[in-house]
């Protein structure tokens, strides 16, 4: 049985076609002028689509489903007031709602790093608003037993992620090695270059990664019997309910994360059960599994998961700190950039591509041998996670760039203030290692931290 | 005594895609006082657009205000609420009484009369009520809207936010002067070639 994630209403499309012009895999058919369907083989799930689609259901029309009848469909509270369009993706409020008035369960949350510079602007703050404290204050009213971070899982998957890299560099593995944290992409791969799945990194994403943990090891700390576990996670992007419901993502003995709401929902769930965001004092996120570098937290934008793994990757082979912690030439906008890194004796050929579509003529190179990088960070939506299917809708097309900037300066800003900038240097990953995982790549990393690809091609 | 001819919003049908990004943009720009910022999240009343998109089996275009110069909608307002400012035919909509002369006065139904909202809730009306299932409720105060040419920040919100540049702003003298100018040339190049 599958739900479409991501649907276009036929009642209130127009075929105007705007979203074919930003789905990166050609994934919706039909006429001009007439209602859109949404090919579901090709489709990733990335949520560009419901980004840009205009097109609204009006209170004064009466020849349609009533609005509350269609909000209803889509799984969105009875509280919510916006508007909806044409394209959409299903929403699963009702369901951490009923979780969080349920006694019996032990709920916790991850949220991940691009959530906290646009969650605000739901709430009328100006665009790229930081508000990390905010959200896990409003995480705490909402009585979630633990706050916990997709950034805190973000240092671990660079642990793992940087490991494996320098193991495929010096003993002659599979190269380039493509990140796998953006679920879309990988999506893309399995359906359109299965044959190219053993470069992905084996990794899962800081999503899955934080989910495994927090059934095994956030069970034990805090005492818990897994089962009673319900484990919800806050994304800027709609593939991450498709990467949760990957059959495979149960090495915990439990499904690793329950649900996955994204940052539109959670402002919903937010107002729904009348928290004044705006005026909450700032909290901190619980420890043990909530507590981040900036490394982590530059993962919501392109070129962040790059500059992440070579502040660490760079430690771990020279044994020296990495001279220059900002790694300007790396960050960018979308499109494919490239750079050479001098890491002691090896030269390591990197390459960020945002914009899924930027990556063909990269996948075509590896097939034909032609491909010299060692390491390839992809990212589907045009400007990392900041921009993802998932973020707040923006009302004018001229505020998209403006809020996607607003938004990435917001991300480096945080990363440079904060003390700890390495994933490495995050004392909590140690201490996880010491007391659980032991030692990256090892066995216990192995059975909770990695997994495996599935070809999807027709 | 020179009288400049209002300006107007006019949409070239050849490029319209109905995608109601003008609608959209439209509403945005006009309630500031309904907390609207930047995103969707912020709405919280219907969206009450001054520009309608009109589909039908071969066209989809938007139709809007001509400001007409002789404006029909002001000379029947019994209340004197619709008046010229500058170059726009303006609806008052403190003074506004829901009478709906204008709206069938106007020959395109560039008006429409709908609920008022401030600071994201209906106006409620002091004393007039309507008939509901559980008895007399509160009624909304609903008021005329029609396009004001933006003249809070005088560049049209529509015009910007179309991805088809499709809508413009006619200003009737430039436009005259310049297809003017273009036929004259045209003259003079048939007239050359009749030597």
């Amino acid at each position: 049985m599958s739900i479409n994630i991501i649907n276009i209403d036929k009642e209130l499309c127009t075929g105007c076609r705007r979203c074919t012009e930003v789905c990166p895999v050609n994934a919706i058919e039909g006429e001009e002028g007439k209602p859109q369907t949404i090919n579901s083989d090709r489709c990733v799930i990335c949520g560009q689509c419901v980004q840009i689609c205009s097109v609204y259901a009006s209170n004064f029309q009466d020849d349609i489903t009533p609005i509350d009848v269609k909000k209803d469909e889509r799984g969105m509270l009875e509280s919510v007031k916006e508007p909806i369009f044409a394209a959409y993706n299903i929403g699963h409020t009702k369901l951490v709602k009923e979780a969080l008035a349920n006694p019996n369960l032990y709920k916790l949350v991850q949220c991940a790093p691009a959530v906290r510079v646009a969650l605000a602007e739901e709430f009328g703050l100006p665009l790229g608003s930081l508000t990390p404290g905010k959200m896990a204050a409003a995480l705490r009213c909402l009585k979630f037993d633990r706050v916990y971070d997709t950034n805190f899982a973000a240092d671990l998957t660079i642990m793992e992620e940087g490991s494996e890299l320098i193991k495929r560099v010096t003993e002659g593995g599979t190269l380039p090695m493509f990140t796998s944290c953006c679920p879309a992409w990988v999506k893309f791969a399995e359906q359109e270059y299965p044959e190219l799945l053993n470069h992905l990194s084996s990794c899962k994403s800081p999503q899955q990664m934080g989910g495994a943990m927090i059934k095994t090891y956030g069970a034990k700390i805090d005492d818990i019997d897994p089962a009673k576990i319900f484990s919800v996670s806050i994304m800027p992007c709609t593939c991450k309910k498709f990467e949760c419901d990957r059959p495979e993502m149960t090495d915990s003995g439990y499904k690793d994360v329950d649900v996955v709401l994204t940052t539109r929902e959670l402002a919903q769930l937010i107002k729904g059960m009348g928290i004044d965001f705006k005026n909450l004092p700032d909290e901190k996120f619980d420890l043990a599994l909530g507590n981040y570098t900036g490394a982590g937290t530059i993962f919501g934008v392109t070129g962040g998961v790059m500059e992440a793994a070579l502040r660490t990757g760079y430690e771990l082979i020279t044994k020296e700190p990495i001279p220059n912690i900002d790694l300007e030439f790396i960050r960018g906008n979308e499109g494919v950039r490239t750079a050479v890194v001098k890491i002691g004796n090896l030269e390591l050929k990197v390459a960020m591509v945002s914009g899924l579509k930027n990556v063909v003529p990269l996948l075509e190179d590896v097939k034909k041998g032609k491909c010299d990088f060692h390491f390839i960070e992809v990212m589907t939506c045009p400007e990392g996670c900041v921009s993802g299917g998932g973020q707040p809708k923006l009302l004018l097309e001229e505020c998209r760039p403006i809020a996607y900037k607003a938004r990435k300066a917001a991300t480096y800003d945080h990363d440079s203030k904060l003390e700890l900038r390495k994933s490495h240097e995050n004392p909590d990953i140690i201490k996880l290692y010491d007391e659980f995982l032991g030692e990256p790549l090892g066995h216990q990393s192995h059975h909770l931290l990695h997994t495996k690809y599935v070809s999807r091609k027709k | 005594m020179k009288t400049i001819p209002n300006t107007f919003v006019i949409v070239n049908s050849n490029k319209c895609i109905g995608c109601k990004a003008c609608e959209v943009a439209c509403f945005t720009v006009h309630n500031e006082n309904n907390n609207v910022v930047a995103t969707v999240g912020t709405v919280t009343t219907p969206i009450i657009p001054r520009l309608n998109v009109i589909k039908g089996e071969n066209f989809v275009v938007p139709i809007q205000c001509r400001h007409c110069d002789d404006a029909p909608c002001a000379n029947v307002c019994p209340v004197r609420a619709i008046k010229q400012e500058n170059n726009t035919i303006v609806i008052n909509e403190k003074d506004c009484i829901g009478c709906k002369t204008c709206l069938i006065a106007c020959p395109i139904g560039a008006i429409d009369l709908l609920p008022q909202y401030d600071n994201g809730e209906q106006v409620i009306q002091l004393n007039l009520k309507q008939e509901g299932e559980n008895g007399l409720e509160e009624k909304a105060k609903s008021i005329a809207y029609k396009c004001d040419l933006c003249k809070e920040s005088g560049k049209p919100a529509c015009v910007n936010a179309c991805p088809q540049k499709a809508l413009t702003l006619v200003n009737v003298s430039t436009e005259k002067k310049s297809r003017n100018k273009a036929a004259a040339l045209s003259l003079l190049q048939t007239s050359k070639s009749y030597r």
